[in-house]
Protein backbone atom coordinates (compact mmCIF):
# COMPACT_ATOMS: atom_id res chain seq x y z
CA UNK A 1 0.00 0.00 0.00
CA UNK A 2 1.16 3.61 -1.14
CA UNK A 3 0.43 5.87 1.91
CA UNK A 4 -0.43 9.20 -0.05
CA UNK A 5 0.67 12.03 1.83
CA UNK A 6 1.41 15.53 -0.06
CA UNK A 7 4.94 14.94 -1.14
CA UNK A 8 4.33 11.63 -2.44
CA UNK A 9 1.74 12.91 -4.73
CA UNK A 10 3.85 15.40 -5.99
CA UNK A 11 6.71 12.90 -6.92
CA UNK A 12 4.14 10.12 -8.51
CA UNK A 13 2.56 13.00 -10.56
CA UNK A 14 6.21 14.46 -11.40
CA UNK A 15 7.29 10.41 -12.44
CA UNK A 16 3.77 9.78 -13.98
CA UNK A 17 4.50 13.40 -16.66
CA UNK A 18 7.77 12.56 -16.98
CA UNK A 19 6.98 8.96 -18.54
CA UNK A 20 4.11 10.44 -20.76
CA UNK A 21 6.73 12.90 -21.90
CA UNK A 22 9.58 10.16 -22.19
CA UNK A 23 6.61 7.93 -24.45
CA UNK A 24 5.72 11.09 -26.69
CA UNK A 25 9.89 10.89 -27.03
CA UNK A 26 9.71 7.44 -28.44
CA UNK A 27 7.24 8.14 -30.27
CA UNK A 28 8.56 11.25 -32.57
CA UNK A 29 11.58 9.24 -32.38
CA UNK A 30 9.86 6.37 -34.39
CA UNK A 31 8.17 9.33 -37.05
CA UNK A 32 11.70 10.54 -37.14
CA UNK A 33 13.25 7.34 -38.07
CA UNK A 34 10.14 6.51 -40.91
CA UNK A 35 10.24 9.48 -42.19
CA UNK A 36 14.21 10.12 -42.44
CA UNK A 37 13.59 6.23 -44.89
CA UNK A 38 10.49 6.77 -46.37
CA UNK A 39 10.57 10.83 -47.20
CA UNK A 40 11.73 11.32 -51.00
CA UNK A 41 14.13 14.86 -50.69
CA UNK A 42 16.29 16.68 -48.78
CA UNK A 43 14.24 19.25 -47.07
CA UNK A 44 11.38 17.05 -45.91
CA UNK A 45 13.66 14.53 -44.58
CA UNK A 46 15.56 17.65 -42.99
CA UNK A 47 12.30 18.13 -41.67
CA UNK A 48 11.47 14.40 -40.24
CA UNK A 49 15.19 14.84 -38.71
CA UNK A 50 14.38 18.17 -36.54
CA UNK A 51 11.13 15.82 -35.48
CA UNK A 52 13.67 13.27 -34.00
CA UNK A 53 15.63 15.95 -32.15
CA UNK A 54 13.16 18.23 -30.57
CA UNK A 55 10.66 15.89 -30.24
CA UNK A 56 12.07 12.53 -29.84
CA UNK A 57 15.59 14.06 -27.60
CA UNK A 58 14.82 17.54 -25.53
CA UNK A 59 11.07 16.12 -24.77
CA UNK A 60 12.30 12.57 -23.01
CA UNK A 61 15.15 14.33 -21.59
CA UNK A 62 13.11 16.84 -19.92
CA UNK A 63 10.60 14.02 -19.45
CA UNK A 64 13.97 12.18 -17.43
CA UNK A 65 14.28 15.34 -15.12
CA UNK A 66 11.02 15.00 -14.10
CA UNK A 67 11.18 11.18 -13.18
CA UNK A 68 14.94 12.04 -11.30
CA UNK A 69 13.25 14.82 -9.67
CA UNK A 70 10.19 12.59 -8.36
CA UNK A 71 12.18 9.63 -7.67
CA UNK A 72 12.54 9.82 -3.66
CA UNK A 73 14.75 7.05 -3.29
CA UNK A 74 17.60 9.04 -5.18
CA UNK A 75 17.86 11.15 -1.95
CA UNK A 76 20.16 14.26 -2.74
CA UNK A 77 21.76 13.60 -6.07
CA UNK A 78 18.31 13.55 -8.08
CA UNK A 79 18.58 17.34 -8.11
CA UNK A 80 22.12 17.08 -10.07
CA UNK A 81 21.30 14.58 -12.29
CA UNK A 82 17.46 16.14 -12.87
CA UNK A 83 19.51 19.80 -13.30
CA UNK A 84 22.15 18.43 -15.64
CA UNK A 85 19.07 16.49 -17.64
CA UNK A 86 17.24 20.18 -18.09
CA UNK A 87 20.24 22.21 -18.82
CA UNK A 88 21.03 19.38 -22.04
CA UNK A 89 17.33 20.02 -23.26
CA UNK A 90 17.66 23.53 -23.63
CA UNK A 91 21.15 23.49 -25.13
CA UNK A 92 19.72 20.87 -27.49
CA UNK A 93 16.90 23.35 -27.94
CA UNK A 94 19.14 25.74 -28.30
CA UNK A 95 21.39 24.55 -30.54
CA UNK A 96 19.66 21.85 -32.90
CA UNK A 97 17.28 24.25 -34.53
CA UNK A 98 20.00 26.60 -35.57
CA UNK A 99 21.91 23.11 -37.22
CA UNK A 100 19.02 22.22 -39.36
CA UNK A 101 18.69 26.32 -40.38
CA UNK A 102 21.94 26.36 -41.80
CA UNK A 103 21.88 23.25 -43.52
CA UNK A 104 18.52 24.57 -45.21
CA UNK A 105 19.65 27.68 -45.88
CA UNK A 106 23.63 26.34 -47.21
CA UNK A 107 21.19 23.95 -49.73
CA UNK A 108 18.34 26.33 -50.45
CA UNK A 109 21.41 28.90 -51.60
CA UNK A 110 23.33 26.22 -53.43
CA UNK A 111 20.88 25.06 -55.57
CA UNK A 112 22.05 21.93 -54.75
CA UNK A 113 18.06 20.03 -54.22
CA UNK A 114 15.24 21.25 -55.86
CA UNK A 115 12.70 22.34 -53.08
CA UNK A 116 9.83 20.11 -54.41
CA UNK A 117 6.43 19.55 -52.47
CA UNK A 118 6.49 23.20 -52.72
CA UNK A 119 3.52 25.67 -52.59
CA UNK A 120 4.92 28.84 -52.23
CA UNK A 121 9.33 29.68 -51.62
CA UNK A 122 9.18 32.95 -50.48
CA UNK A 123 13.20 33.12 -50.27
CA UNK A 124 13.48 31.95 -53.83
CA UNK A 125 10.88 35.10 -55.06
CA UNK A 126 13.00 37.22 -52.97
CA UNK A 127 16.69 36.14 -54.19
CA UNK A 128 14.83 36.56 -57.52
CA UNK A 129 13.31 39.64 -57.84
CA UNK A 130 16.62 41.17 -55.83
CA UNK A 131 18.88 40.49 -58.92
CA UNK B 1 32.05 -0.86 -60.79
CA UNK B 2 29.37 -2.64 -58.97
CA UNK B 3 31.65 -6.29 -58.87
CA UNK B 4 34.14 -3.59 -57.28
CA UNK B 5 31.96 -2.72 -54.58
CA UNK B 6 30.93 -5.76 -53.57
CA UNK B 7 34.76 -7.55 -53.99
CA UNK B 8 35.97 -4.66 -51.21
CA UNK B 9 33.34 -5.22 -48.78
CA UNK B 10 34.19 -9.55 -49.19
CA UNK B 11 37.48 -8.20 -48.62
CA UNK B 12 37.25 -5.66 -45.50
CA UNK B 13 34.87 -8.65 -43.84
CA UNK B 14 37.48 -11.77 -44.47
CA UNK B 15 39.96 -9.54 -42.87
CA UNK B 16 38.01 -8.29 -40.00
CA UNK B 17 36.96 -12.21 -39.96
CA UNK B 18 40.51 -13.65 -40.37
CA UNK B 19 42.24 -10.95 -37.75
CA UNK B 20 39.76 -11.74 -35.03
CA UNK B 21 40.31 -15.19 -35.24
CA UNK B 22 43.77 -14.99 -35.04
CA UNK B 23 43.57 -12.56 -32.27
CA UNK B 24 40.98 -15.32 -30.68
CA UNK B 25 43.73 -18.06 -31.59
CA UNK B 26 46.29 -16.12 -29.55
CA UNK B 27 48.56 -15.02 -32.49
CA UNK B 28 49.48 -11.48 -30.95
CA UNK B 29 50.45 -13.26 -28.06
CA UNK B 30 48.71 -15.18 -25.00
CA UNK B 31 45.22 -13.00 -24.25
CA UNK B 32 46.31 -12.72 -20.50
CA UNK B 33 48.89 -10.62 -19.80
CA UNK B 34 52.04 -12.04 -18.03
CA UNK B 35 51.71 -12.33 -14.37
CA UNK B 36 54.04 -9.68 -13.44
CA UNK B 37 52.45 -7.39 -15.33
CA UNK B 38 48.86 -7.44 -13.41
CA UNK B 39 50.53 -6.96 -10.37
CA UNK B 40 51.92 -3.28 -12.17
CA UNK B 41 48.42 -2.63 -12.49
CA UNK B 42 47.88 -3.72 -9.16
CA UNK B 43 50.42 -0.94 -8.08
CA UNK B 44 49.07 2.06 -9.79
CA UNK B 45 45.62 1.59 -8.40
CA UNK B 46 47.32 1.32 -5.17
CA UNK B 47 49.86 4.43 -5.27
CA UNK B 48 47.36 7.03 -7.20
CA UNK B 49 46.15 7.79 -3.90
CA UNK B 50 47.13 7.03 -0.93
CA UNK B 51 48.06 9.52 1.96
CA UNK B 52 49.69 6.70 4.32
CA UNK B 53 52.63 6.02 1.19
CA UNK B 54 53.71 9.37 0.54
CA UNK B 55 57.17 8.73 -1.17
CA UNK B 56 55.21 6.87 -3.82
CA UNK B 57 51.40 8.34 -4.41
CA UNK B 58 51.03 10.76 -6.96
CA UNK B 59 47.64 12.41 -4.75
CA UNK B 60 45.31 12.08 -7.57
CA UNK B 61 42.19 10.04 -7.40
CA UNK B 62 42.13 9.40 -11.09
CA UNK B 63 44.28 7.08 -12.04
CA UNK B 64 44.54 7.45 -15.73
CA UNK B 65 45.76 11.03 -15.46
CA UNK B 66 48.15 9.53 -12.33
CA UNK B 67 49.75 7.10 -14.68
CA UNK B 68 49.51 9.84 -18.31
CA UNK B 69 51.43 13.08 -16.40
CA UNK B 70 53.19 11.13 -13.23
CA UNK B 71 53.99 7.43 -13.68
CA UNK B 72 54.64 8.01 -17.22
CA UNK B 73 54.95 11.67 -17.64
CA UNK B 74 58.61 11.53 -20.12
CA UNK B 75 56.12 9.37 -22.75
CA UNK B 76 53.08 11.92 -22.39
CA UNK B 77 55.89 14.74 -23.16
CA UNK B 78 57.37 13.09 -26.41
CA UNK B 79 53.50 12.02 -27.50
CA UNK B 80 52.57 16.21 -27.22
CA UNK B 81 55.43 16.78 -28.89
CA UNK B 82 54.11 14.43 -31.65
CA UNK B 83 51.09 16.20 -31.79
CA UNK B 84 52.96 19.69 -32.03
CA UNK B 85 55.65 18.57 -34.45
CA UNK B 86 52.68 17.95 -37.10
CA UNK B 87 51.31 21.31 -36.22
CA UNK B 88 54.33 23.00 -36.64
CA UNK B 89 54.61 21.33 -39.90
CA UNK B 90 51.36 22.74 -41.15
CA UNK B 91 52.90 25.98 -39.96
CA UNK B 92 55.89 25.57 -42.09
CA UNK B 93 54.11 24.70 -45.10
CA UNK B 94 52.08 27.61 -45.03
CA UNK B 95 54.58 29.84 -44.19
CA UNK B 96 53.83 33.71 -45.29
CA UNK B 97 50.40 33.06 -45.38
CA UNK B 98 49.02 35.65 -42.91
CA UNK B 99 45.27 34.62 -43.33
CA UNK B 100 43.80 37.99 -45.30
CA UNK B 101 46.48 40.41 -43.69
CA UNK B 102 45.05 42.71 -46.04
CA UNK B 103 41.32 42.68 -44.81
CA UNK B 104 42.44 43.44 -41.64
CA UNK B 105 42.67 47.79 -42.95
CA UNK B 106 39.22 47.35 -44.61
CA UNK B 107 36.79 47.80 -41.41
CA UNK B 108 34.22 45.09 -41.95
CA UNK B 109 30.75 44.73 -39.94
CA UNK B 110 29.55 41.83 -38.36
CA UNK B 111 26.63 41.60 -40.83
CA UNK B 112 28.12 41.99 -44.24
CA UNK B 113 30.57 38.72 -44.16
CA UNK B 114 29.43 34.76 -42.24
CA UNK B 115 26.45 33.41 -41.97
CA UNK B 116 22.94 33.81 -41.16
CA UNK B 117 21.79 35.83 -38.01
CA UNK B 118 20.33 33.11 -36.59
CA UNK B 119 23.57 30.70 -36.71
CA UNK B 120 25.80 33.78 -35.55
CA UNK B 121 23.35 34.25 -32.31
CA UNK B 122 23.19 30.68 -31.23
CA UNK B 123 27.26 30.49 -31.83
CA UNK B 124 27.25 33.81 -29.17
CA UNK B 125 25.10 31.86 -26.72
CA UNK B 126 27.00 28.76 -27.02
CA UNK B 127 30.52 30.09 -26.82
CA UNK B 128 30.68 31.13 -23.28
CA UNK B 129 29.00 27.69 -22.53
CA UNK B 130 30.99 25.33 -24.06
CA UNK B 131 34.31 27.65 -23.09
CA UNK B 132 33.42 27.11 -19.45
CA UNK B 133 32.79 23.36 -19.68
CA UNK B 134 36.35 22.93 -21.57
CA UNK B 135 37.98 24.50 -18.57
CA UNK B 136 35.82 22.40 -15.85
CA UNK B 137 36.92 19.42 -18.04
CA UNK B 138 40.89 20.87 -17.80
CA UNK B 139 40.63 21.50 -14.36
CA UNK B 140 38.92 18.70 -13.10
CA UNK B 141 41.71 16.56 -15.22
CA UNK B 142 42.83 15.33 -11.78
CA UNK B 143 39.72 14.36 -10.12
CA UNK B 144 37.81 12.95 -12.73
CA UNK B 145 38.04 11.79 -16.26
CA UNK B 146 39.33 13.82 -19.07
CA UNK B 147 42.17 16.19 -18.61
CA UNK B 148 43.95 19.13 -20.76
CA UNK B 149 44.14 17.72 -23.74
CA UNK B 150 39.77 16.86 -23.86
CA UNK B 151 38.99 20.74 -22.48
CA UNK B 152 41.27 21.56 -25.16
CA UNK B 153 39.68 20.20 -27.81
CA UNK B 154 36.42 20.71 -26.46
CA UNK B 155 37.81 24.60 -26.93
CA UNK B 156 39.00 24.02 -29.92
CA UNK B 157 35.55 22.90 -31.44
CA UNK B 158 33.83 26.14 -30.69
CA UNK B 159 36.28 28.10 -31.78
CA UNK B 160 36.33 26.40 -35.03
CA UNK B 161 32.61 26.93 -35.36
CA UNK B 162 33.29 30.98 -34.55
CA UNK B 163 36.01 30.51 -37.39
CA UNK B 164 32.71 29.19 -39.48
CA UNK B 165 29.85 30.98 -38.53
CA UNK B 166 31.59 34.40 -38.09
CA UNK B 167 33.79 34.00 -41.06
CA UNK B 168 37.82 33.79 -41.09
CA UNK B 169 37.94 37.43 -41.82
CA UNK B 170 35.58 38.67 -39.17
CA UNK B 171 37.66 36.26 -36.31
CA UNK B 172 40.51 38.19 -37.80
CA UNK B 173 39.41 41.17 -37.14
CA UNK B 174 38.44 39.98 -33.49
CA UNK B 175 41.87 38.72 -32.40
CA UNK B 176 41.78 34.99 -33.74
CA UNK B 177 44.68 35.19 -35.65
CA UNK B 178 47.88 33.12 -36.50
CA UNK B 179 49.95 35.48 -34.42
CA UNK B 180 47.89 35.23 -31.04
CA UNK B 181 47.40 31.48 -31.17
CA UNK B 182 50.52 30.99 -32.29
CA UNK B 183 51.82 32.61 -28.88
CA UNK B 184 49.17 30.86 -26.32
CA UNK B 185 50.50 27.81 -27.87
CA UNK B 186 54.00 28.24 -27.41
CA UNK B 187 53.14 29.81 -24.19
CA UNK B 188 51.45 26.24 -23.33
CA UNK B 189 54.23 24.51 -24.52
CA UNK B 190 56.50 26.88 -22.86
CA UNK B 191 54.00 25.90 -19.38
CA UNK B 192 54.37 22.24 -19.85
CA UNK B 193 58.51 22.31 -20.14
CA UNK B 194 58.85 24.65 -17.64
CA UNK B 195 56.21 22.08 -15.21
CA UNK B 196 58.07 19.18 -16.23
CA UNK B 197 61.86 20.57 -14.92
CA UNK B 198 60.04 22.17 -11.88
CA UNK B 199 60.66 20.19 -9.11
CA UNK B 200 64.22 19.72 -10.33
CA UNK B 201 64.92 23.73 -10.48
CA UNK B 202 63.76 23.17 -7.12
CA UNK B 203 65.82 20.42 -5.89
CA UNK B 204 69.24 22.43 -7.15
CA UNK B 205 67.99 25.67 -4.88
CA UNK B 206 67.17 23.90 -2.13
CA UNK B 207 70.00 21.69 -2.88
CA UNK B 208 69.07 18.14 -2.61
CA UNK B 209 68.68 15.38 -4.91
CA UNK B 210 65.88 15.53 -7.71
CA UNK B 211 64.11 14.36 -10.87
CA UNK B 212 62.91 15.73 -14.12
CA UNK B 213 59.09 14.85 -14.17
CA UNK B 214 58.72 14.64 -10.40
CA UNK B 215 56.08 15.22 -8.96
CA UNK B 216 55.41 14.36 -5.14
CA UNK B 217 58.58 14.04 -2.70
CA UNK B 218 60.29 10.97 -2.95
CA UNK B 219 62.54 8.84 -0.53
CA UNK B 220 65.93 10.21 -1.74
CA UNK B 221 64.89 13.23 -3.45
CA UNK B 222 62.12 15.25 -0.61
CA UNK B 223 60.92 17.78 -2.32
CA UNK B 224 57.78 18.28 -4.28
CA UNK B 225 54.88 20.51 -5.25
CA UNK B 226 52.03 20.46 -2.70
CA UNK B 227 49.18 18.38 -3.30
CA UNK B 228 46.98 20.38 -1.51
CA UNK B 229 46.14 24.42 -2.47
CA UNK B 230 44.23 25.89 0.84
CA UNK B 231 42.69 22.72 1.22
CA UNK B 232 41.66 21.89 -1.86
CA UNK B 233 43.30 18.38 -4.05
CA UNK B 234 45.16 19.97 -7.09
CA UNK B 235 47.66 16.45 -7.18
CA UNK B 236 50.65 18.77 -7.16
CA UNK B 237 52.08 19.15 -10.83
CA UNK B 238 49.11 17.21 -12.79
CA UNK B 239 47.31 20.81 -12.60
CA UNK B 240 49.58 22.65 -13.68
CA UNK B 241 50.05 20.32 -16.64
CA UNK B 242 46.31 20.20 -17.57
CA UNK B 243 46.00 23.75 -17.83
CA UNK B 244 48.95 24.37 -19.97
CA UNK B 245 48.17 21.50 -21.93
CA UNK B 246 44.38 23.03 -22.31
CA UNK B 247 45.79 25.97 -23.35
CA UNK B 248 48.14 24.58 -25.67
CA UNK B 249 45.73 22.21 -27.53
CA UNK B 250 42.99 24.79 -28.02
CA UNK B 251 45.11 27.50 -29.18
CA UNK B 252 47.13 25.05 -31.42
CA UNK B 253 44.28 23.38 -33.30
CA UNK B 254 42.67 26.80 -33.49
CA UNK B 255 45.84 27.66 -35.31
CA UNK B 256 45.56 24.65 -37.75
CA UNK B 257 41.78 25.65 -38.72
CA UNK B 258 42.49 29.13 -39.39
CA UNK B 259 45.33 27.66 -41.62
CA UNK B 260 43.43 25.44 -43.41
CA UNK B 261 40.28 27.99 -43.75
CA UNK B 262 42.49 30.44 -45.64
CA UNK B 263 41.74 31.07 -49.16
CA UNK B 264 43.56 29.04 -51.56
CA UNK B 265 44.80 32.05 -54.01
CA UNK B 266 45.86 33.53 -50.87
CA UNK B 267 47.83 30.58 -50.21
CA UNK B 268 49.02 30.42 -54.23
CA UNK B 269 49.81 34.17 -54.46
CA UNK B 270 52.43 33.45 -50.97
CA UNK B 271 53.83 30.49 -52.83
CA UNK B 272 54.34 31.80 -56.38
CA UNK B 273 56.30 34.65 -54.66
CA UNK B 274 54.19 37.77 -55.76
CA UNK B 275 53.82 38.77 -52.04
CA UNK B 276 56.49 39.26 -49.69
CA UNK B 277 55.41 40.71 -45.71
Amino acid sequence: MIRLVGYEVVDWVLVIIGEVLVAIGVFCDLMGALGMLRFPNFFVRLHAATVGTIGGAVVPILGAALIAAGCDFLGYYRWFMSGAAVVTAVLILIIAPAGSHVLARATHRSKTVPVEPKVVDMLEEESRGGE
Amino acid sequence: MKYERALIAVAIVVFILVLSYAVTLGAMGSTLPPRDLRLLAKLYLWLAINPWTRNLTVMSPEAVTSIVWDFRGLDTFFETAVLYLAIIGTVAIYRGVYASSKSREVPISEDEVGMSPIAKSVTKITLPIVIAVAVAIALHGHLTPGGGFQGGSTAAVILLLVLVVFSLQYSIRMGITKGSTLALRSAGLLGIAVTSILVLILGLLVGCQSFIFQNQPKAYAPVGVPAFLDGMLVSGTLILFNIFECLAVAAGLTLTFILVLTHEEEIRSVMKGDRHE
